[in-house]
């Protein structure tokens, strides 16, 4: 699980090691990279919602 | 701060053995806060341009030159070096959000537009300015005063040529004043560098926008959107003045406002109409229908030995008050008061041949709007 997190934090920076990258496609399921992939998105766009609105104060 | 910016640019022209005075080429600093704030942002982020360049550059030149093929040097095979890729990505994001703060608050500050203390209405039109001062019964039309025979050519140009108007927007310094902007017909766009202020007027739509000037003096501007033949001939002049000037000028307004509103119920003689009627057509009509009402057909017909304008004056008075639909005569219903456009249909009912010899009172004009 904490790996899948660790490779979505890395697809949304753009920055992966080749040898994780092997690892990610070699074990896994799609749907869990995806799945994680929409509720880190989603938690980001959330975070910058809090602090546009701290922000707008 | 701002100032040793600026010396910085001054030298760096000066230097590369460019004789050209930095102000001409940079953007101007301004007379308000906000244009002040803009100004040091954007010398704030052209040198943190300017170092990026130089390390990049620096670095590029550098290896080209110390690491070179002639010199026996060998490429390093690797595919990837995840720290070196995690910090080229880390370095740029903290940079953009270094300016985005600064960026951000002078944004905040622009569209802050509350606690105004004097509203001015402008309202973009082919091709002029509308200014009104809310609450003040003071309105009136900014024309460029340009004569035609310097577009032509056949004078030389003034100092302020296509930068000058018949009556600018008079604001007073040191007050924070509200622009509220909008359109009668497309999309214009309100700009004078000196106040850092450039925003579209979109028809149906109304804009909002403020400036607390710090300098009284003259300040000019256009239009910079695309709207039309005489788009380059809206410009936009603003005369800045000390609070006192400024009353008393909005006061001598306000009275010839109120002295206006009493002409429309006296009965006027042809002469004193026409005379006043070929002011309002030079400024308002002649764009379009030329100086001689020779027109320019086909978008915009001739008004001399017009026959349907000489023969229906209720025709040619609704063409004035309403406009026609579908082509580029606007309505003059709320742009002209009755006094103007009845010495204008006059003016244009006796002129260039027209000899009607109709008089159209503002008291009728005055009637038709009210309908």
């Amino acid at each position: 699980m904490w790996s899948v997190v660790k490779s979505v934090l890395a697809a949304l920076l753009g920055v992966q090691s080749n040898q994780k990258r092997q690892e990610d496609f070699s074990s896994g399921k799609p749907a869990a990279y995806i799945v994680t992939g929409i509720v880190i998105t989603l938690l980001f766009v959330l975070v910058l919602i809090v602090l546009a609105t701290f922000a707008a104060r | 701060m701002q100032s040793a910016w600026r010396w910085l640019l001054v030298i760096s022209l000066s230097a590369s053995g460019s004789q050209a005075n930095a102000n001409d080429w940079n953007m101007p600093v301004g007379v308000t806060d906000i244009s002040a704030d803009i100004f040091g942002l954007h010398m704030t982020i052209f040198w943190v341009c300017v170092v990026i360049g130089l390390v990049v550059f620096g670095a590029m030149f550098y290896s080209l030159f110390r690491y070179r093929h002639s010199k026996g040097a060998k490429a390093a095979n690797f595919h990837e070096h995840t720290s070196v890729e995690v910090l080229w990505t880390a370095i740029p994001v903290l940079i953009l959000v270094g300016m985005a703060v600064p960026a951000t608050a002078t944004l905040k500050n622009m569209y802050d537009s509350s606690d105004a203390e004097l509203d001015v209405m402008i309202t973009g039109q082919q091709w002029r300015w509308r200014y009104e001062y809310l609450g003040e019964d003071v309105a009136f039309n900014s024309n460029m005063s340009t004569p035609r025979t310097q577009i032509s050519g056949a004078e030389t140009r003034g100092e302020h040529y296509l930068l000058e108007v018949d009556e600018p927007l008079v604001l007073p310094i040191n007050r924070k004043v509200r622009f509220l902007m909008t359109s009668d017909d497309v999309i214009h766009s309100w700009w004078v560098p000196d106040l850092a202020v450039k925003q579209d007027t979109i028809p149906g739509f109304i804009n909002e926008n403020w400036v607390k000037i710090n300098e009284p003096g003259i300040y000019r501007g256009q239009c910079t959107e695309l709207c039309g033949v005489n788009h380059g001939f809206m410009p936009v002049v603003v005369h800045a003045m000390e609070e006192e000037e400024f009353e008393g000028w909005l006061a001598k307004r306000k009275e010839a406002a109120a002295e206006e509103a009493m002409g429309v119920d006296r009965e006027w003689g042809m002469e004193e109409l026409a005379e006043r009627g070929e002011s309002v057509y030079q400024a308002i009509c002649s764009s379009c229908h030329q100086a001689e009402g020779q027109g320019s057909p086909p978008a915009f017909p001739a008004l001399a030995n017009n026959q349907q304008l000489i023969e229906d004056v209720d025709w040619h008075l609704d063409k004035v008050i309403n406009g026609v639909s579908g082509a580029a005569m606007p309505a003059f219903r709320s742009t002209l008061n009755p006094v103007e456009i009845a010495a204008v249909v006059t003016y244009t009912r006796n002129a260039w041949g027209n000899d009607t010899g109709d008089v159209v009172q503002p008291s009728e004009v005055a009637e038709l709007i009210a309908q």
